[in-house]
Order: structure tokens, then sequence, then C-alpha cells
């Protein structure tokens, strides 16, 4: 044990790393998306090799990423430059006084609209990040599934059920989602179709009010929708991930997978032709979009170089960063600037081609009624299940909602 | 017996003073007290506060009251509560049972292949639980192994095993039995390999069949590990928190079928639920604070019963 | 009565010795704890997708890949070698310290060693979550943050509650006349604990270290919080790199943590061998 130990000593202290390094400043990014490592050094090295700022990204597994972040940023810790949710989650980073205020960055109010600028803006007009990406939402669908069961793309709601019908009579699960993991069917479903129901920002507004009650006969039909695909879920959707979504659809087993744009990358592999369409509103309503602005990148206080950080951020907003960033953004995000963009992927475009005539909004809750995320997540899953009506989940939102003002 | 007395009289009037004592105490004290005494009381203490980051303030009891009063809370809490008493009582019935089963199997000494089947039973234990978590969600998923199962004849067993909400729990607690089996086989094996021999073989001649040495011989003196083994899963289950996070999610869902006290803090005290993620580290202390002492009331007695009497 | 029927005693003894029905239980509880190792083993042979054609058996296509992709990164034989070193280190530490208090403990019997007792198995009973950012302020303060080295004394507080626990409950069992008869040859103390204490203690202690083993080894919460510099990183930390926002290839992570389990698994036998020595060599006679 002892020369165990002593040994251990020895290597430990041959071991012990001497660092010194200097020259050029060199900053750290912290983020959630563990998945893009390598087009944001792609990103990032243009910026390097332009001022010579040399800025590392060190993303955390997403699941973790508030957690740790929180626990830095408080230590002093936390990265220089880090990612930035949208709405409430991103503000309470500044309110605390640890996101910084970018406010006066050169370019933010001229390249992007007040729209794009509000889910990262304060009530009173100060911004404590810059936009990067949104995220849009749609009905993944596999073409040769299609064409050999000879079915259109559907433009209403009823089509889309009778599509599923006849998929369903021919063997084949019309949609790939689950409820497992609870989040993926109230994001990328119930949060994806409702627009079609309620309408976009101005409506949405009036259900923040309490103008408009979350049992009212469009959110009512929108829950009582939902809980007619539940036969067109996989059997068992109970227990199936997201992970095992993606799966039953990339491998054919599922017809359709309603989800987010940002998982359009992951199919570049697949044996089979696949699109994307809108989830179709129901007969005599119009089809909109949730077109969600999903993250922003700011600064945080506490760095030892802000003037670097700032001046990273005004390149984010100008148009030769925007023209970068669209370079190396990952499919399935799009920036939120005025300058004018185009993709290479085919993907990518088709998603974005989904918004035009159609109005759009941000997920429901997210501006400012998060704390109904988690009822309204439970309401939908025992809709699915048939341990709720579609009035009776309505009921338990607006219960909800009334318990916290 | 007479001889023993007078030598440890004997030994005592050697030993110099307890404060000698500790100097052995001293290195564990130090690194206990600076990495972790003190770390848990100063946060402990935030249990008195509300707000986040620098923008703390003094609140009394207020939190204590707002988890027991508030109805979100207190529901979410007491049915966090009762969820990881039925995981305690899983794991005492399951886990350490057969541990105690498996290790007797394991110490005869006519056994062949016992030291290949302990280290089986432990293999499990030295899995990441994510791979864990992974591996059981794929084999109790429906939709991977329905075909299969159906093709055994075995076609009722495909079912959402995790998905609802009235075998999530049972089936949680089983896979975390089955990773940490190793643990308290080990323990038992290690107490009963101290049984003498002689004694077994005496009594067997005698006519005691395996169950009576076993009940009369074997557990009286494995008693002293089967209160560390009571304990630790005791103390271990009110702050499981990473099987139902990697199995479920750490909300423990479905609908909160699966919420553990450990869970529930994580959720409420270190994380904050998704997507807010706001957490809330004075409740979150307070939630620690009150296990705490609840273990202690459990613990506490246990020990005295089981460790006492020397 | 042996001697009368010596033939019919053989072969009931020969029965009885082949333990058929230990046997079928143990068999049976080998299969369910193997079945879902088998199935990490053959599926981190596949790709992401393949994985579910049919997860119970072999591959029809056998990809070395994600085998080939860990061992040729450099990255990840750093992160084996950063584990490997913080966990040895924390062992060692959690060990020798433990086994000193719980000597201590043992021996000295009075208010304050009970207090002491208690106050520091005390510590088995708060998630040590909640101390987080004073621990990070106190690593910060140490210097020691974004290297391995700021693991060591956490994971050291972590295992000593259990450590004390454990070996001061098996110090207690063994007899005071052993100890004694040390201090009767005019022994130090610190000889009697080398020479008579310690390797009596053995089995407790690989006890306690295989106890300590595992949660240490696939700590991340810690590692999360301490060290964000890439070739500090701790194998488990390093592995979340896999993991995606969205999508995760399962097949790698398979893979890495497969691997990720061998020295786990060489640290457990090297450490039950010595278990099993101790146990023969001190033979306490009960």
């Amino acid at each position: 044990m002892k020369k165990f130990l002593v040994l251990f000593m020895a290597v430990l202290i041959a071991l012990l790393p001497i660092v010194g390094m200097a020259e050029g400043v060199s900053l750290t990014m912290g983020s959630w998306r563990a998945d893009d490592v390598e087009q944001m050094n792609n990103l990032l090295s243009i910026y390097k090799e332009k001022t010579g700022v040399d800025i590392t990204f060190q993303p955390t597994n997403p699941s973790d990423y508030n957690a740790t972040l929180n626990l830095q940023l408080e230590g002093g810790t936390g990265p220089d430059l880090m990612y930035s949710r949208s709405y409430a989650t991103g503000l309470e980073l500044f309110n605390a006084g640890h996101a910084g205020d970018c406010t006066d960055i050169p370019g933010l109010h001229e390249n992007f609209t007040e729209l794009n600028l509000a889910p990262w803006a304060t009530e009173d007009g100060k911004m404590f990040a810059v936009p990067f990406a949104a995220v849009s939402h749609g009905v993944y669908y596999n073409k040769d599934v299609f064409a050999a069961n000879n079915i259109e793309i559907p433009a209403t709601f009823e089509e889309l059920l009778a599509a599923c019908e006849t998929l369903k009579t021919a063997g084949i699960t019309p949609f790939a989602n689950g409820v497992a993991e609870e989040w993926d069917i109230l994001e990328c479903f119930f949060l994806g179709m409702l627009p079609n129901y309620v309408g976009g920002a101005e409506n949405r507004a009036k259900y923040e009010s309490g103008e408009l009650k979350m049992n009212d006969e469009n959110f009512v039909a929108a829950l009582g929708d939902i809980g007619k695909m539940a036969p067109y879920l996989p059997t068992g959707f109970e227990a199936v991930t997201y992970n095992d979504s993606q799966i039953l659809f990339a491998t054919g087993k599922a017809a359709m997978f309603m989800d987010g744009s940002w998982t359009s990358g992951t199919y570049g592999d697949v044996e089979f032709e696949w699109g994307v369409f809108a989830l179709p509103a129901p007969e005599g309503k119009a089809t909109a979009i949730c077109f969600h602005p999903d993250l922003a990148i700011t600064y945080n206080t506490a760095t030892a170089h802000p003037d670097e950080c700032k001046a990273f951020l005004e390149w984010l907003c100008s148009e030769e960063g925007v023209t970068a960033a669209v370079a190396n953004l990952p499919a399935g995000y799009y920036p939120l600037s005025n300058f004018s963009v185009t993709f290479t992927d085919e993907h990518a475009n088709e998603f974005l081609a989904l918004n035009e005539g159609k109005e759009t909004d941000a997920r429901f809750v997210w501006p400012t009624l998060m704390d109904l995320y988690a009822p309204m997540n439970q309401a939908v899953i025992q809709v699915l299940k048939g341990a709720m009506t579609a009035q009776e989940a309505g009921d338990s939102i607006v219960a909800a909602f009334d318990a916290l003002q | 017996m007479q001889q023993s007395k007078s030598l440890r009289k004997f030994g005592a009037s050697l030993r110099p003073s307890g404060w000698y004592w500790m100097l052995y105490l001293l290195p564990g004290l130090l690194i206990y007290v600076v990495f972790m005494a003190y770390p848990l009381i100063a946060s402990i203490q935030l249990s008195f506060y509300t707000g986040s980051f620098g923008n703390r303030t003094f609140v009394g009891f207020q939190n204590y009251i707002t988890l027991f009063t508030d109805p979100t809370h207190s529901s979410r809490f007491f049915n966090a509560f009762g969820h990881t008493w039925i995981f305690f009582a899983i794991h005492m019935v399951v886990q350490n049972m057969l541990g105690i089963l498996f290790a007797v199997m394991l110490t005869n000494r006519t056994m062949r292949g016992r030291s290949i089947y302990q280290t089986i039973i432990f293999l499990p234990t030295t899995l990441a639980v994510v791979v864990t978590g992974y591996l059981w969600k794929l084999i109790l998923s429906p939709v991977w192994t329905g075909d299969i199962l159906a093709s055994m004849g075995l076609g009722f067993l495909a079912q959402p095993w995790l998905g609802n909400e009235s075998t999530a729990l049972v089936c949680v607690a089983l896979v975390s039995c089955w990773q940490w089996m190793g643990i308290p086989t080990m323990m038992f094996v290690a107490a009963l390999q101290g049984v003498s021999e002689e004694l077994i073989e005496a009594s067997s001649l005698e006519g005691a069949n395996s169950w009576h040495i076993f009940r009369h011989i074997k557990l009286p003196l494995i008693k002293p590990v089967v209160g560390i083994v009571t304990i630790l899963t005791f103390v271990n289950n009110f702050n499981a928190f990473d099987v139902v996070y990697s199995m479920e999610n750490a909300n423990g869902a479905p609908n909160y079928a699966t919420d553990l006290i450990g869970t529930l803090f994580y959720r409420v005290g270190i994380a904050g639920q998704h997507p807010v993620a706001i957490a809330d580290a004075g409740l979150g202390a307070t939630i620690a604070t009150i296990t705490f002492l609840m273990l202690s009331i459990f613990v506490i007695p246990t020990l005295i019963k089981t460790q006492g009497g020397d | 009565m042996l001697k009368t029927k010596p033939e019919k005693r053989t072969r009931s003894m020969k029965v009885a010795n082949m333990h058929i029905p230990s046997h079928l239980v143990l068999l049976l509880w080998s299969f369910i704890a193997l079945f879902p190792i088998w199935v990490l083993v053959v599926n981190s042979f596949k790709t992401r997708l393949s994985i579910y054609s049919n997860p119970f058996w072999l591959p029809t296509k056998w990809n070395f890949k994600n085998y080939s992709d860990v061992l040729k990164s450099g990255d990840f034989l750093r992160y084996f070698q950063n584990s490997l070193i913080v966990v040895i280190l924390s062992l060692a530490i959690v060990l020798i310290v433990g086994a000193l208090a719980a000597y201590a403990l043992a021996n000295w019997k009075s208010k304050l060693s009970s207090g002491i007792y208690f106050f520091m198995i005390a510590g088995m009973m708060l998630p040590i979550k909640i101390a987080s950012i004073r621990l990070l302020d106190l690593i910060k303060g140490l210097g020691l943050l974004n290297t391995i080295w700021s693991l060591v004394p956490i994971y050291c507080a972590m295992g000593i509650p259990i450590s004390v626990f454990v070996l001061t409950a098996f110090m207690r069992g063994v007899p005071a006349e052993l100890t004694e008869s040390g201090f009767i040859d005019g022994a130090s103390r610190l000889k009697v604990f080398r020479v008579i204490v310690l390797p009596l203690l053995k089995p407790a202690m690989a006890t306690v270290a295989i106890y300590n083993l595992v949660p240490f080894w696939n700590d991340l919460w810690f590692p999360l919080i301490f060290i964000s510099d890439e070739k500090n990183k701790t194998l488990l930390l390093g592995v979340t790199r896999l993991f995606g926002q969205y999508q995760t290839d399962w097949s790698k992570v398979l893979a890495v943590l497969a691997l990720s389990a061998l020295p786990v698994i060489a640290l457990y036998l090297m450490m039950s061998k010595q278990f099993i020595k101790g146990l023969t060599a001190g033979a306490v006679k009960g």
C-alpha cells in the first residue's frame, strides 16, 4: 500500500501541469448545444482569423446546463460568453447581475426587428442578449410511405386523421411521437399545433392577461384534437422516449413525426426520401406555425475581457457575422436578423418555406406563462392516455392559471 | 473470560488519556469538517432564506411552512416521501433478502464457482447509471422488444412498464436492486465468512437443518452487518436520484409516479423545473434538512439496536 | 453412528455438496445480471440505427469504429488516466484516514468520542450536492479549480462517513484481547495499529473501497462544475460530449461506457482478492 502511494505521488507530481500562456485574448463560451461543437468551432475560427481573439466553445450536456451554469456564475467561475435562453429563464440571469447589458451593442437595434428582440428584452427595453437562432416545428413525413399508400400532404386536420387511418390499416405506425419523456409531446407536438387553434401573438396576449380562458372552445378543440392522435401513436407510446421516436421515424417504422426543425440534420443517412409539412389546422381555420426564438448569446458581467466579448457580439449583429453564422449553423436553426440569407440545406429551406403566408408565434407558454408548462404538459398526456377529457384538461390548466394569480 | 477481563483492565490502565486518540481522528476530522460538515451546515442555513444568487433575504421558517402548507409543494413532497418509502421497502425485500440468500450460498465452502458467481453478481454495479437506464429502457420498451416477445409467445409482457403510473416505480426500484445487488451480497459474504465452521458442523451433526443453522447461528452473528446494510440502504434511498433521472426524467415521470425525495430535491433546489430552470435554493435546503432529520430519527435507534451491546 | 453407514453418508454428502438448488438460483440470477450486459456489449458493435432492428442479438454487420474511435482519440485515454488517478488517490486517503479514525473510535470510549462518531456519520445523511456552491468557493479559494485535484478532497469527504461507519463497526467486533496483547508487549499504539489492527481490518477496508469505488468513478456532478478544461476532464464528463441536446449515438456511448467499466471491474477483482486474503490471514475465530 505504501509503495503504491509513493509511486502514485511521484506520478502525480510528474503530471502536475505547468500552464502559462498569454498572447492574444482567449475567451470561453458556455452552451447547452453539445451537438454543435464542430459547427461552432468553425464559426469561432473565422472570428479568430479576423481578430486574433480565441474563443473556446465549451458546451455542457443540455440537461445539466442550467444547474451547472447557475452554480458557476454564482461561484464566479462562469464562461466569458454564454448561450442565453429566451424570456424568463434568460432574464433571471440578467436580473441576478450575471448576464451583461447588450442594449448598446452596435447594430443590434438596426439589424433585428422588435419582434425578434423581444424574447431577450426586459420590460424597460434593455437587451440581455444578442439573438442568435430560432427553431421551427412541423411534421416530418416519409415520402416513400406516403407514395406507396397514395397519400397526399393533408391540407386540413381532418385529412390528416384520414391519412393516419389509411396508414394504420396498412399496418404502419402513423406518428412516431411518445410521452415517456413528457417535454417533447408538449413542446414539439401540442405547442406546435396550438397556433392553429388559438391564433398568433395577439390572441396569446389575451390568454396571458386572462381575457381568454384556456378552457374556451378553441383551446379545448386543440386538446381534443391531440387526443384524437392517441390511436395513431406507436403501441405503448406511454413508454416511447424522444430517442425512440427519432429511431422509429428514421428506420421507416413510423410514417410521420411531429417535431422541431432542430433534428432535420439527423436524418441525413436514412434510406428513404422525406419532407416536412405544416401540421394542418382543422377545416375553417388558418394553419399557423410555431416559430420559436430559441437561443441568444450574452456575456458574463464577471468576465475579465468585457470589451472583447462585446466586440464578438457586435460581430454577430453585423452582416458579416450573420453570414458566417448562417454558413455554420446546424441544420434547422434560423438566424433572427433582418439580413436575407439562403441555406444550402434543402430541408432547412423546406422548413423555412412553411412560414410563408402564415402567422407565426413563439411557443405559447414561453413569453409569460412558463409556470403553466408542467400543468399543461400533464394535461396533454392525460388526454392522450384517456385519463381526462379535453374539457377536464382545459379546466385543469385554468385552475393552475388561477392558482398563480 | 476471567483472564480476558483482567487483561482488559490492564490494557485500559496502559492507555493514555483519550485526547491522545484525537491524533488518530484528526486527519479524518479535518478533511470531513472542511469539505463536508462546514459546507453542509452553511448550506442548510439557506433554508431560512429566499431568493437566489446575491439577493437573498432572511425569511425565518417561511420555507418550512410553504413546504407543508402550500398545496402544490406539500402534495409533491408527500408524494415523493411516500414513493421513497416504497422504494426503500423494495430494496429491503429484493436487494437485501436476496443479498443474504446469495451470501449464504456463496459462503458454503463446498460450493463450486463461488468467486465467479460473486463477480457476476457484482458486474452490474460497475456500470454507469446512465447506461443502466438506457439498457433497461430498451429491454422494457414494447416498441423494440414487442416482436421478439410475441415470437416467444410472451406478447402479453410487451407493456409500457415505464410509462404506466402503476408500474413505473416498481420497475425503477427493481432495476436499482439489480444494479446494486453486489454491494449487500459482498458485505454479507464478509460477515458470514467470519462464522466459525466448527460451530456449524457441530450443530448440523446435532440434526439442525440449514434453516435452523441460518436462523439461530448465522443470523445473530451477522446482525451488526444487517444493521449496517439497512442503514446504508435507507440513507441511499433517501438520496436516490440517478436511477430515476436516467430511466424516467427529473420530474419522476409519468405524472410524478417515480418522484423520490432525491429527484424532488434536485428539481427544486439544484436545477429548477424544466424548462423554467430557476432553482429555489432555500426550499431545496428545506427539503434536505427535513430529510436529514427524518433519517436521523430512523438511523440512530437502528444503530443503537444493532451495533450496541458492547 | 458415522462409521456404521459410511457409503450412504458419502453419497448423500456428494449430492448435498453439489448444491443443485443453490446453483439453480445463482444461475438464474447470473442470467438476469448478465443479460443487460450482453445487450450492452452486442449493441456497442452496432450503429446508431441498427441497434433497434434486434436489440438482443449479435450485429449483422460488426462495427468496430465505436471502439477504434475511442482508443484512437488521445482525449479518452487522458480521461481514463485522470479518472484513475482521482479515484485511486481518493480511495487510498479514505481508507487510511478512515481506519485511523475507526481505530480511535472503537478504543476510546467516552461521550466525546461517540459524539464525534455520530457527527462523522451524519454526513451520509445529507445530499452533498446541496453544498455545491460552498464547495465551489472552497475549491476556487484553494486554487484547485479546473484541475483534477479539485475532486480528491470532495471525494475523500464523501467517503469518510461510510468509511468511519463501516470500519468502526468492524473494529468493535475485533476482540479486545488481540489489541491489548499488543499493548502488553509494550508496542506503541501506532505499531499495534500497523501490525495487528490493519491486517484485521483488511476485509472491511476492501468492502469500503469497493463501496466507494463506483460512486467516485461514475460521479458526474463535481467534474461538471469544477472542470471545464478539456485535458482535465474525467472519463464520465468526457462521455457527456457524446450526448446531444436532441440526439445521441447510443452505440458510441455504449462502447465508451463498456470500456469505462473495465477499470472498475479490474479494481474490484484486485480488492476482492485482498478481501479473501485478509479473511483467511486474519482468521478471527468467532
